[in-house]
């Protein structure tokens, strides 16, 4: 395991993945990223909340309340972005290419993780960047400290960045993390971080807001002031925070010899999963002997006959044939689901039908974050499993579109079903029917405009656990009082559906 | 029937992949023939509707199918190169699901993929799900599907990759009874996929129409300008920059060549009759790639 050899591995890989249009789009995320970081003098929106007080911006408070912003969500969204470079060199074969070669399990694994960290780095990169745009676009302070404003990236941001791509690397290589299950899974993980991160006790330093804390305190107090909480994540203010004199962090030995142990223990803990890693070896699938025998392709190919050829007999009629294509995209959406999951399923349906009334909202939200990931296929399947080869050349896209679209309709009203008769015997039905709409639409359009089932696997486990926090304006459910009508949702769901039409037939307009 | 005029594709990054192409289809086998990245996967692409040329006109009976796709996509049926599969969906089901997309009825459906799971002797394996099928089988439920509607015209892109010999014969054979009432436009690199079936070849090369016509035609080409010699080993590097030369076979003598030249190269040198690959060696150039 040379450097050389890691560095040539790490960077064949940054290289392929930063040449996808995908990667633009992410650091234009990034950009976003900074420019939430600081808001405008008279904004009401906060990332780092200290109260009604706020650094002046210069380089030391751009460049601080920057990087904890980037420790926190590029983690937290960045997991998502760089979650495939094992896949992806399975997809391609390139993965038994390596595998063929002299190159050491822990060696590949770490040049993964070293990939991405170089991914999730340079969106930190851009993220300084903006972050200098913005001191000189906010105009509170037009000096420059490069040191100043760089070295939190270093400690607070590197440090977690590098947790998240050996996290990566570590869920690629367990089996059933590996699937969509695993993305949301990571959304509770990054969850749980966010919250555990920001306390003084956090391990090797958390996201070391405490030390951004400790120093703001000490400088609020003193001008006199006191302030019991500060904390991270994206808040609304009633009143836009003051601006103070604030003099920067002060990084004690200790916590940078603590940065330096997280950067450690996130390469070896993604060197560890060599101990188990298959190496492409798709013997080692977990699929027992016998049935991999009896479905190798070799064994089927042997029970069955060369082709023969005769004549065809039938002439084919044009007819009706919505239902059979809703059918068969019914069936692509739910092939290869287990049956443990139709039993969980069919347990949410009677749960919800015979639960007393009042306890409908709760079922719903439960039923309906289940089907998670098959819903994320929907609009991401032909193209991941490659036949959109094939489709291409049929007629009527658009129709099929719409099919998947009542596909994933149809699988939502199932298992939300049991709720869904409670709410309807209330006479609270029209909410019921909105998310109904509204979960398949979201789903096709996010899988139609990324390709992928990621991004809807990413950003509908934070919109449902809203809804579990009883955060009414994003009831998309129609479970919570006091939520949007739903006429609105409704709306919405229309409007995603058409997003997701417009764009098949713009694509297909533009190939 | 099926007429490409002055198609061109240039890709991102200015790559001209089809360069002003203008081709007149009729029914019957052609046989479209080109090394690889000749450009010949866009071309078939563009044929099929799947890929938009950046200038030039597709016309089917008439009408312009770049403007008005559905009007070929009707009557066509296309076996791209690279294609996928659902895994988990059975032979039957993806058949039956490709069926509704194209909008057969439901009784003409259920007959038709009974028909062509037989065609293509899978009946056997039609209830096992497709992830589990060789690349041969997953070819042949290409095959199958590109039959579903009775196309008028075919569009068959390196079809027979992952056939064994004997498959590749037979598929051969139902492509040349399939083209008696239809077009059938196949794209190869192998010289042997075409010369038994096809009764009008195009070769291409970096996107240009290099040579039309019937094998009798292009094998009228390069009559007399094929020779065989035998050289030594020594001499086979000095032999390949002088000539274009299509085959080497080692004997006891020596080796004996195969080649090219409008006249005899040396004195040992005999006039040998033409083969279609000698045609398509001399269309295309020394820089092509034979395939076998």
């Amino acid at each position: 395991m040379t450097p050389r050899l890691l560095s040539a591995l790490a960077v064949a890989d940054f290289r392929e993945r930063v040449r996808r249009p995908a990667y633009a789009v992410v650091l234009l995320a990034a950009v976003g990223l900074g420019y939430l970081a600081a808001p405008a003098t008279n904004a009401h929106w906060t990332i780092v909340n200290t109260g009604a007080y706020r650094g002046t911006y210069d380089s030391a408070y751009i460049g601080t309340v920057t990087a904890l912003a980037g420790a926190l969500w590029l983690s937290a969204g960045g997991f998502y972005v760089v979650r495939t470079a094992i896949a992806r060199d399975e997809r391609s074969g390139v993965g038994q290419l390596l595998a063929a070669t002299p190159l050491r399990t822990s060696g590949y694994l770490v040049g993964k993780y070293l990939s991405n960290l170089l991914v999730l780095g340079s969106m930190a990169a851009v993220l300084a960047g903006t972050a200098v745009v913005m001191q000189l676009a906010r105009g509170e302070s037009r000096a420059i400290d490069p040191v100043a404003l760089l070295l939190p990236f270093a400690v607070f941001t590197l440090p977690v960045l590098a947790l998240t791509a050996a996290a990566a690397v570590l869920f690629e290589t367990i089996p059933v993390l590996r699937t969509g299950f695993g993305n949301v899974v990571w959304f509770f993980v990054s969850l749980a971080t966010m919250i555990a991160g920001q306390s003084a006790g956090a391990p090797l330093g958390g996201l070391g807001v405490h030390v951004f804390a400790k120093s703001m305190r000490d400088d609020l107090a003193a001008h006199g002031i006191t302030v019991t909480e500060i904390s991270l994540g994206l808040m609304y203010l009633d009143v836009p925070p003051r601006a103070i004199e604030w003099s920067g962090v002060d990084l004690a030995a200790g916590f940078v010899g603590e940065r330096l142990l997280v950067l450690l223990v996130a390469t070896v803990a993604a060197a560890v999963p060599a101990i188990w890693f298959g190496r492409f070896d798709p013997a080692r699938a977990g699929v027992s002997v016998r049935e991999a025998e009896r479905s190798t392709p070799a064994a089927i190919a042997a029970a069955v006959p060369p082709m023969a050829y005769p004549r065809l007999q039938t002439a084919p009629r044009r007819g009706a044939a919505f239902a059979r294509l809703l059918a068969g995209e019914l069936r692509i959406l739910t092939q290869g689901v287990s049956w443990w999951w139709w039993l969980g399923a069919a347990a949410l349906v009677v749960a919800g039908a015979a639960a007393p009334a009042r306890a409908a909202g709760p079922l719903l939200i439960a039923a309906w974050v289940w089907p998670v990931l098959i819903w994320s296929r929907l609009g991401a399947q032909a193209r991941e499993h490659g036949v959109e080869a094939l489709l291409d050349a049929c007629s009527s896209p658009l129709r099929r579109t719409l099919a998947q679209w009542l596909a994933g309709v149809v699988l939502t009203a199932l298992v939300g079903a049991g709720p869904g008769l409670r709410m309807a015997l209330d006479g609270d039905l029209p909410g019921w029917l909105a998310g109904v709409a509204f979960i398949p639409a979201l789903a096709l359009a996010l899988g139609v405009l990324s390709r992928t089932h990621r991004l809807f696997q990413a950003l509908y486990p934070p919109l449902w656990y809203a809804v579990v926090n009883d955060i009414a304006g994003l009831d998309f459910m129609g479970a919570l009082a006091g939520g949007p009508s739903p006429a609105l949702v409704a709306t919405a769901a229309m409007l995603l559906l058409a997003t997701a039409l417009t764009t098949v037939a713009l694509r297909r307009f533009s190939v | 029937m099926f007429e490409l005029i002055d198609v061109t594709k240039v890709y991102k990054g200015q790559k001209r992949a089809v360069d002003g192409l203008s081709l007149r289809l009729g029914t019957g086998v052609v046989g479209l023939l080109g090394p690889n990245g000749a450009g010949k996967s866009s071309l078939m692409r563009i044929a099929a509707t799947v890929t938009r040329p950046t200038s030039g006109r597709v016309l089917f009976d008439g009408t312009d199918v770049v403007a008005k796709p559905d009007v070929l996509r009707r009557q066509l049926g296309y076996l791209p190169q690279d294609f996928g599969v659902y895994p988990n969906l059975t032979a039957r089901e993806f058949l039956s699901y490709l069926a509704a997309v194209k909008g057969l009825s439901a009784r003409s459906a259920r007959a038709r993929v009974d028909e062509l799971l037989a065609l293509v002797n899978l009946t056997e394996a039609a209830k096992r799900p497709l992830g589990g099928y060789s690349g041969g089988m997953l070819r042949r439920v290409g095959i199958a599907q590109t039959l579903l509607a009775d196309p008028r015209v075919l569009i068959v892109d390196e079809p027979t990759a992952g056939l064994d010999p004997q498959e590749r014969v037979r598929f051969r054979n139902l492509l040349s009874e399939l083209a008696a009432d239809r077009l059938v436009l196949l794209s190869t690199h192998i010289v042997s996929d075409v010369e038994s079936v096809a009764s009008d070849i195009a070769i291409v090369a970096n996107g240009r129409l290099l040579r039309r016509g019937t094998p009798e035609q292009l094998l009228r080409g390069v009559d007399g300008h094929v020779w065989e010699t035998v050289v030594g080993p020594d001499a086979i590097a000095t032999t390949q920059s002088r000539y274009l030369v299509s085959r080497m076979v080692h004997t006891p003598r020596g080796v004996r060549v195969r080649l090219l030249s409008p006249a005899a190269p040396g004195p040992d040198a005999t006039r040998v009759t033409p083969d279609l690959e000698d045609a398509y060696l001399a269309a295309v150039g020394a820089t092509a790639e034979v395939g076998r």
